[in-house]
């Protein structure tokens, strides 16, 4: 029966070829467009670290004057000072605790070339087991090396591939900005989207990968980085480890709902002391996990959602025109319907044909809404936000991009398929 | 008109598909003309700066340490040393430039508050090329310093202790004094709590300058800009704006660059190099994005006409089909082809028309809707006349063939049995 009908669909949709092509051709539109900006937008809004973003919080309190204070209403800074940042550091209290501060670096083999500009993080020896950072050659720093100010540095891939061939770098050296940091581990390729550690220190918050880590305290003493964020009261800006300004981020990994309500009484009763030595006025903690904070921040562009419905409510018109075209194409055929009925057809068998007939348009309309998708898709690596060279076509899309296709068509096809088979044979027949 | 409503009557479906493509079309397009006018409004808008003649320097920042007064005044020197300048000013957020900006809350006598973006340095006015509608430029002896970042000590102190003299653009003067004449008017800043406030008098009037934060430059809030009487004191960041001679302005692109690697040279923050760019190339970059998602609105516009037009020319010619004995029989009773086509005609608007009413509301509730999630601001009414008449057009468009066939129907088919 399958083929039969297979047969029949094939037939009925050569029969009236520019029809099949405008349905089609709709269909394929609206698939087009809604795969493509459902594809950036999942890509935008999707986890950086899956399994992991439960156990990632990202401490904060509020250092600033009581000026304009309003408690429990006033945000604590998404930033610490050196000062509070040290101390929380200090007291180890987290499983896993990572300072992290933001940089444009230019790295280079040797003095006199022009360097290779990147992001370079500057941070503490945690960073790489705490956010799951892979390795292909070496490791991160160790503990140690932050107290001890050591030069070293964790190179991505693609500084090492530039400067080395992608051989094993590590033990050898390379410049960044007058002083030699020797490099105790290669990354492999690791861009988190978003970059949820970086994104509100310098605003990148798409892209291929950081290209250098740095210890923080080695970093400073060459310096580099240590730009204020967030300033207060009239102290000296000069030195980043003395400024009245929240310029650090700072994440724990808390692995137990326990260990979470201890830390925030470690940050209640950290502000209770500042207060009391009059260092603090303000009261109010935060201790946001990673989905709370980038929900929180607004990590993804609202743009990118809004596309991704404005999208969809065109794949509606479109569906809304296949199912008049469709509906068009059926009631033209009520002879043929009508003989058919005569011949012995059930309704359940006309109703099947005109399914049949909408689901091949649905392929079809999926195969070319692929086309139109990638073409999409390749308008958007084009354009000049951060996260272009990302937007790709993965198999998990692929596949959606059928089941939306089917689904849609075989919904347009409902109506005309029904009134197809209520076409009462008799009247049909006696017209024709 | 029975003759017209009568078939829609007994055959419902055909004109409810229509109807509903043409509502959800009409609500889409509306919402998309929206955002593409708020893409398309900051891009219109004039500058008010001499666009063609002026050279925009900044991202000079300095290295664990702040730029002093004495060393921003001895760039404006080495600028204005280059061949074919003008002027140079030390500046903080001048055009194009967004890297800082300053926004300042203004309240007049009566009116509500807005938020403005400050701009200020040296004779703006001359160096940017301003065109001044009233008042007067600041006096030299207005000027007071300031600096970003860098709070400590008289030298770049906010707090001025006394009132200041402000510049506006003719649109503030519009918004905030109405007929009045701005020059000489009051404003101040609408916190209680801001000890540094001590008022700005209105001094000058220019007739455009555009904001640096051109996100904000939407909903008529693109001249949303004044001057403030400040020249730059120590500060973490330097800006410079250098007013060119037109036949001289490749060479001293070349002298500007030259002089501020000269003049700043390996002084800058790890990484932020100093950028030396025209007005029109700060522009283009300032716009990439907004163009970007122009073309890619006006993609989705093309289609949503493309695939609406295709469904009524689809749906009505089918319908003409059905009706073609119908046809005959008038046209046989007397009704002439021009009856014929208009009917037709009249019918698509009433249709469309209903759609359109329904699409409106929808648009309104789909804005509501993304308001709710998204800062987004309110849909102005005066887009759904736009999409009203878009889809009209569309409708008319697309039953125009299907209405000349119909009118085409020869009355002997009346005769006929089909």
């Amino acid at each position: 029966m399958f083929g039969y009908y297979l047969d029949l669909a094939v037939r009925s949709l050569k029969h009236n070829k520019v029809l099949t092509l405008l349905m089609v051709l709709t269909l394929a539109l609206g698939i087009g467009a809604s795969i493509t900006t459902l594809t950036v937008a999942t890509l935008l809004s999707g986890n950086p670290l899956p399994g992991k973003s439960g156990r990632l919080f990202h401490p904060q309190i509020d250092p600033f004057p009581q000026d304009g204070y309003v408690s429990g209403q006033t945000q604590p800074p998404f930033t610490l000072t050196y000062r509070d940042a040290m101390n929380l550091l200090q007291l180890h209290r987290a499983d896993r605790q990572a300072l992290v501060s933001a940089a444009t670096v230019g790295v280079t083999k040797s003095d006199g070339v022009e360097p290779i500009w990147g992001n370079g993080v500057l941070t503490t020896a945690d960073f790489f087991p705490m956010f799951d950072s892979p390795f292909q050659f070496g490791a991160g720093w160790n503990v140690g090396d932050d107290a001890a100010h050591q030069r070293v540095v964790v190179i991505a891939g693609y500084i090492n591939d530039q400067l080395f061939g992608g051989a094993d770098s590590v033990g050898r050296s390379v410049r960044i900005h007058g002083h030699d940091f020797r490099i105790v581990g290669v990354l492999k390729h690791w861009a988190p989207q978003p970059r949820f550690y970086g994104a509100e220190l310098d605003g990148h918050t798409f892209g291929d990968g950081d290209a250098v880590f740095m210890p923080l305290e080695a970093a400073l003493d060459a310096g580099i980085g240590g730009m204020p964020g967030q300033c207060f009261g009239t102290g000296d800006q000069r030195d980043p480890r003395a400024m009245p300004c929240t310029w650090l981020g700072f994440w724990v990994e808390l692995d137990s709902a326990e260990a979470v309500a201890h830390y925030r009484n470690l940050l209640d009763g950290y502000v209770r002391d500042q207060i009391k030595q009059g260092q603090f006025y303000r009261s109010d903690t935060a201790l946001p996990d990673l989905t709370q904070l980038m929900h929180r921040e607004e990590l993804v562009p609202h743009s990118v959602k809004l596309k991704a419905g404005l999208a969809f409510g065109f794949l509606l018109v479109c569906v809304v025109n296949t199912v008049g075209l469709l509906l068009a194409k059926c009631l033209r055929r009520s002879q043929e319907i009508g003989v058919r009925r005569a011949l012995g057809a059930t309704r359940g068998h006309i109703f099947a044909q005109f399914m049949m007939e909408a689901a091949l348009i649905g392929v079809a309309g999926g195969v070319l809404g692929l086309l139109f998708a990638e073409l999409g898709l390749w308008g958007t690596r084009h354009q000049p936000a951060e996260y272009a060279s990302l937007a790709r076509l993965d198999p998990k899309m692929f596949l959606l991009t059928f089941v939306v296709a089917l689904a849609a068509s075989l919904l347009a096809g409902l109506l005309p398929s029904w009134r197809a088979s209520g076409v009462a044979p008799a009247s049909q027949i006696k017209a024709g | 008109m029975r003759i017209i409503l009568a078939p829609m009557r007994r055959h419902s479906l055909m004109p409810a598909l229509v109807l509903l493509q043409v509502a959800l079309a009409c609500a889409i397009l509306c919402n998309v003309f929206f955002l593409a006018w708020q893409r398309l409004e900051p891009m219109l808008a004039p500058s008010g700066v001499d666009a063609d003649n002026l050279i925009l320097v900044d991202n000079l920042a300095a290295q664990g340490r702040t730029y002093t007064a004495a060393e921003s005044v001895a760039g404006e020197d080495a600028l204005r040393a280059v061949p074919g300048v003008r002027a140079a000013s030390s500046g903080f957020g001048l055009p194009m430039v967004s890297i800082a900006s300053l926004m300042v809350n203004l309240q007049g006598a009566t009116h509500a508050a807005v938020g403005v973006n400050a701009f200020f340095g040296k004779n703006l006015v001359q160096t940017l090329g301003l065109e001044m509608v009233a008042g007067r430029d600041f006096l030299p002896s207005e000027y007071r310093p300031w600096g970003l970042g860098a709070s400590n000590g008289p030298d770049s102190d906010w707090d001025t202790g006394v009132t200041q003299p402000v510049i506006i653009t003719q649109a503030l003067a519009d918004k905030l004094f109405g007929a009045t004449p701005a020059v000489g008017q009051w404003l101040h800043d609408p916190d209680p709590n801001d000890k540094s406030d001590h008022g700005y008098q209105v001094v000058g009037v220019v007739k455009h300058l555009l904001r640096n934060e051109l996100g904000l430059a939407t909903d008529g809030r693109a001249d949303y800009t004044v001057l403030l009487a400040r020249n730059i004191g120590n500060t973490a960041m330097l800006s410079y704006a250098v007013r060119v001679d037109p036949a001289m302005r490749d060479i001293a692109l070349q002298g500007v660059k030259n002089a501020i690697k000269r003049q700043f040279g390996g002084a800058t923050a790890g990484g932020a190099r100093a950028r030396v760019q025209t007005y029109v190339q700060k522009r283009n970059d300032a716009f990439k994005n907004a163009r970007a998602a122009l073309w890619l609105l006006l993609g989705m516009v093309l289609a949503i006409v493309i695939v609406t037009l295709v469904g009524i020319m689809g749906l009505t010619g089918f319908w003409v089909q059905r009706r073609t004995r119908q046809i005959g029989i008038r046209r046989a009773l007397g009704a002439r082809r021009a009856h014929i086509l208009r009917d037709f005609l009249v019918e698509n608007l009433l249709i469309v028309g209903t759609g359109i009413i329904i699409g409106m509301v929808l648009a309104y509730a789909g804005n509501i809707l993304l308001m709710h999630y998204y800062e987004l601001p309110h849909l102005p009414w005066t887009y759904l006349p736009v999409g009203a008449a878009v889809m009209l057009a569309i409708g008319q468009a697309g039953v125009l063939a299907p209405a000349m066939r119909a009118a085409a129907v020869p009355p002997v088919v009346a005769t006929r049995s089909v």
